[in-house]
């Protein structure tokens, strides 16, 4: 990963058009040019020439970035601003340290088994003391108002038994070199924080399928945090902790291809993960190898393993709109593969809503750093789920589908969220 | 720089939360598109016409600049804070007002962006026409400022064609509307024709009543390459001589169009040059007259004629379209972006004379825009350290030879602070005086956006084209 001071060529390709104005959440709600991907480039522009310090009022534009990547791709003249604003959030943390609570909930989340995964036993137990339900199955609204948490926000609830702790999956993790249907790979399933710990039932069901289409699966033990949440809040050193831990998991694993369903977790393991190893010429290209093995869900079953549904529709038809996550969209050039599987989903029909692709507000850490404005921005996307009439909104991440949970219920649409995987 | 009581007064007519005076936000609004910088003492974002006259009567008394902004996106510096002073965005007042299905009007606030009141009107049948390259991005209160056109101006005009009446802030603070929400009106002086266009010089718009038209029925987007740009120039000239209209008639020179596919990969082909030409209408009539533009440009040398088959190409083609001013940065670092129109029967003899201007000077000259009402954006690319001077000759010299062929040196992007010192190759001095005793008028102590348009006492220097912020220290 490039230090600031190396992104000088990049910062000055910036020519100040405007162009991002049209396609960025945050200039979308806020409208201000502070709150606009040209207007952050010019602040970052200014820092490396120390025209301005570390200010708070530098980093609070900084940080209201979700690190979406729609400047980027819109970007007449090709100006890699996540690049450009994920090394300012680096540069800030390396000089101040991170905030505290994200400094140790990272710090948690390099071992599953750790501290965090203990603290969040635990907290499974208190959570019915603290959170009422909000409705059926949608998740747990605060009872009273809590720090970092705040009053009447949708939390989802932790799960009864974390993914990575379910006796079946404990299992998966002796059955690498188990041969597989001929021709077919063996694959080891990465799951990431939200699936482990929000919603294991998306991971069952992805490994699930993955076997139904003739793969082995494996999912190997060892394997930590993807490093996204640590990398966009720019404190590396935990990201590149996390990233190591996971080369050498998923390395051991021996699997032919690794899927997860998650595309942050896709995104930061075929693309952050070598780019944080890249100091370091061996592990760099070890990460690469591993990268290019790295598969969303989505085109795994599409493309590796021809997967071709599930077969019979039941006559029912359910309308189910897509929400393009920013990591699995922009970032790994998927929008296809994910929608060919709702397409094959029983009794599905897929319908698009306005503008897919705009992001649900969650990224670039916004939901910790600026909870209000990332709340807005999930607003504009409820109001676009809602009219497009659909009875589900599916997606594939689980970032997103909390966002989308939580963005839903404030604007009091009842339309259900569910993972792609979910609809087979 | 502003005194305490001036922040304060500020501060009180408009509310803390909206100005600012930090470094760091009086840095975001103190460029615009032609990348130059000059830092403003202070940001003010006003709700409505009452604030706006507050802070520009303030500005007569304790005497600073106030200087509107939109988008910050123009083209000619028509934004920037040339002497500091007070921006006044409006990016906070976005709405739209009204859209009256029944009278075909809109009435809007400044800071709505062009594509949203489009997008909102066509919902209910009808159709804003203006759309400048930035369409998507850009204010209607700076399309008004800047008469802003853009590809359909060929067929229906610009900016200027489409504001009924304005209810506007004058530079010494008091409110007056102007023209009417009627189909006609001569009541008095045409104030709204002479606001428009006058680069946030005679007055600040705060709401605008605009002029809807039903929706065209169907679009058919066709794409004419071309393996010389003079046979470019002659098919566009041939269209028009045959009586047709389109609704869009662009062109793209080689330069542009490779600086362009880089970034869109809309595939693009090859080519020396191309005509995107759009016809709009009643279906039987757009059928009769795209195949007329068939015919007309495969008579002129074509070498390839396409009709965009779906909404997905035609998308494409646009985005490539309205990205190729940012993109030729990718040509050379140094950009001098001029906007000249000329006769459009001329436009041959234009391509003839920027190829001598080329030559004669040794710097890339880029040509592409609205063929089909002579506006040509001409874009002069240069190594900004080693060729400044030679640039800036060879602007003058594509001056000199827009008006020789009956032209004009600005057709959409103003004049601003980049061209005022070009101001008399065009006008007259008598014109010029009229003009400026018009000014003194509206804006005695000459508070408002000052140093646009006219250029100021002693020798004009431009700015280098494309100074970023380094180079402006």
């Amino acid at each position: 990963m490039k230090p600031l001071n190396l992104l000088k060529h990049e910062i000055d390709k910036c020519v100040r058009c405007g162009t991002c104005r049209s396609t960025c959440p945050t200039t979308k709600v806020l409208g201000v040019e502070t709150a606009s991907p040209r207007g952050r480039v010019s602040l970052v522009s200014a820092y490396s020439s120390g025209e301005i310090g570390l200010s708070e009022t530098y980093l609070k534009h900084l940080r209201e970035c979700t690190l979406c990547g729609a400047c980027r791709t819109n970007c007449p003249n090709g100006v890699d601003t996540v690049s450009i604003f994920a090394s300012a959030r680096a540069e800030a943390v390396e000089k101040q340290g991170a905030p505290l609570a994200a400094s140790l909930a990272f710090r948690g989340l390099r071992d599953p088994g750790g501290i965090v995964g203990m603290g969040l036993k635990l907290a499974r137990r208190l959570q019915g003391l603290l959170f009422k339900d909000a409705s059926a199955g949608a998740g747990l609204v605060s009872r009273f108002s809590l720090p970092l948490v705040g009053n009447g926000r949708l939390i989802p609830p932790l799960a009864g038994t974390f993914f990575l702790d379910l006796p079946e999956v404990r299992a998966y993790e002796s059955s690498k070199g188990a041969p597989g249907e001929a021709g077919k790979p063996r694959v080891a399933f990465y799951a990431g924080c939200g699936v482990n710990y929000l919603m294991p039932w998306v991971g069952t069901k992805s490994v699930e399928l993955i076997r139904r289409a003739g793969a082995v699966v494996s999912v190997p033990g060892g394997q930590a945090c993807c490093g996204m949440p640590a990398y966009a809040m720019g404190d590396l050193a935990a990201a590149r902790e996390m990233a190591r831990k996971n080369l050498e998991a998923l390395e051991s694993s021996g699997a032919d291809l690794i899927a997860t369903s998650c595309a942050t977790c896709g995104h930061g393991l075929k693309s952050i993960m070598p780019e944080l190893l890249s100091d370091d010429p061996g592990l760099k290209l070890r990460a690469e190898k591993v990268a290019s093995r790295v598969r969303d869900i989505s085109e795994l079953l599409l493309n590796d393993l021809g997967f071709r549904g599930a077969g019979g529709g039941s006559g029912a038809s359910t309308v189910v709109t897509y929400h393009d996550p920013c990591h699995l969209g922009r970032a790994q050039g998927l929008r296809e593969a994910p929608r060919e599987l709702i397409k094959m989903g029983r009794g599905t029909v897929l319908k698009e809503m306005k503008n897919p692709c705009l992001c649900c507000g969650l990224g670039g850490g916004l939901m910790y750093t600026n909870y209000e404005l990332s709340m807005e921005i999930a607003g504009k996307k409820a109001e676009n789920i809602k009219k497009s009439g659909a009875d589900v909104v599916a997606t594939a991440c689980p970032g997103c589908i909390i966002q989308l949970k939580d963005g839903l219920h404030r604007a009091g649409v009842q339309t259900e969220v569910k993972h792609v995987v979910e609809l087979l | 720089m502003l005194t305490n009581v001036v922040k304060h007064g500020l501060e009180r007519i408009v509310g803390e939360a909206n100005c600012s005076f930090s470094k760091e936000e009086l840095l975001c609004y103190s460029y615009d598109a032609t990348n130059t910088l000059h830092q403003p003492d202070a940001v003010v974002f006003p709700s409505g016409p009452e604030e706006v006259s507050l802070v520009l009567k303030m500005a007569n008394s304790e005497g600073f600049p106030v200087v509107p902004r939109g988008a910050g996106t123009g083209f000619s510096g028509g934004s920037l804070p040339v002497g500091g002073g007070v921006v006044l965005s409006f990016e906070r007042m976005r709405n739209i007002l009204e859209i009256d299905t029944e009278n075909m009007v809109a009435i809007v606030e400044p800071g709505v962006v062009t594509w949203d009141l489009q997008q909102a009107v066509e919902k209910l049948g009808l159709f804003y026409p203006p759309d400048p390259s930035s369409l998507k991005f850009s204010t209607i209160g700076g399309n008004i400022a800047e008469c802003a056109g853009g590809p359909r101006a060929v067929k229906y005009g610009v900016t200027r064609d489409y504001v009924l009446g304005l209810e506007a802030v004058l530079p010494t603070g008091e409110i007056i509307n102007t023209g009417v929400r009627t189909a006609k009106g001569v009541v008095g002086y045409d104030l709204t024709r002479l606001l428009v266009g006058s680069e946030g010089t005679l007055g600040v718009v705060t709401k605008a009543v605009l002029k809807l038209l039903p929706l065209p029925e169907t679009t058919t987007t066709m794409l004419a390459l071309f393996p010389d740009l003079r046979d470019a120039a002659r098919a566009t000239s041939a269209i028009i001589r045959a009586r047709i209209i389109p609704s869009t008639l662009e062109i793209m020179d080689s330069v542009s169009i490779k600086c362009v596919e880089g970034f869109a990969k809309t595939g693009l082909p090859e080519a020396e040059a191309l005509l995107l030409i759009e016809v709009d209408g009643h279906k039987a009539a757009v059928e009769t007259e795209a195949e007329a533009v068939r015919r007309v440009c495969l008579e002129n040398g074509a070498g390839e004629f396409r009709t965009a088959s779906d909404r997905n190409e035609v998308k494409d083609l646009w985005k490539a379209r309205r990205a190729v001013s940012a993109a030729l940065y990718k040509a050379r670092p140094g950009k001098i972006n001029e906007d000249i129109v000329v006769p459009r029967s001329r436009i041959p003899d234009l391509v003839d004379g920027l190829r001598g201007i080329s030559e004669r000077h040794g710097v890339l000259i880029a040509s592409f825009g609205h063929a089909g009402d002579g506006n040509i954006h001409v874009n002069i690319m240069h190594d900004r350290k080693s060729q400044a001077e030679a640039a800036l000759a060879a602007a003058e010299d594509v001056f000199r030879l827009a008006v020789g062929l009956g032209g004009t040196i600005s057709g959409e992007h103003g004049v601003g602070s980049a061209k005022s010192r070009y101001l008399d190759m065009e006008l007259k001095p008598d014109a010029i005086a009229a003009m400026k005793r018009i000014k003194e008028a509206f804006d005695p102590k000459g508070i408002l956006n000052p140093g646009k348009i006219f250029p100021g006492p002693g020798p004009q220097k431009r700015a280098p084209a494309g100074a970023g912020y380094a180079e402006s220290k």
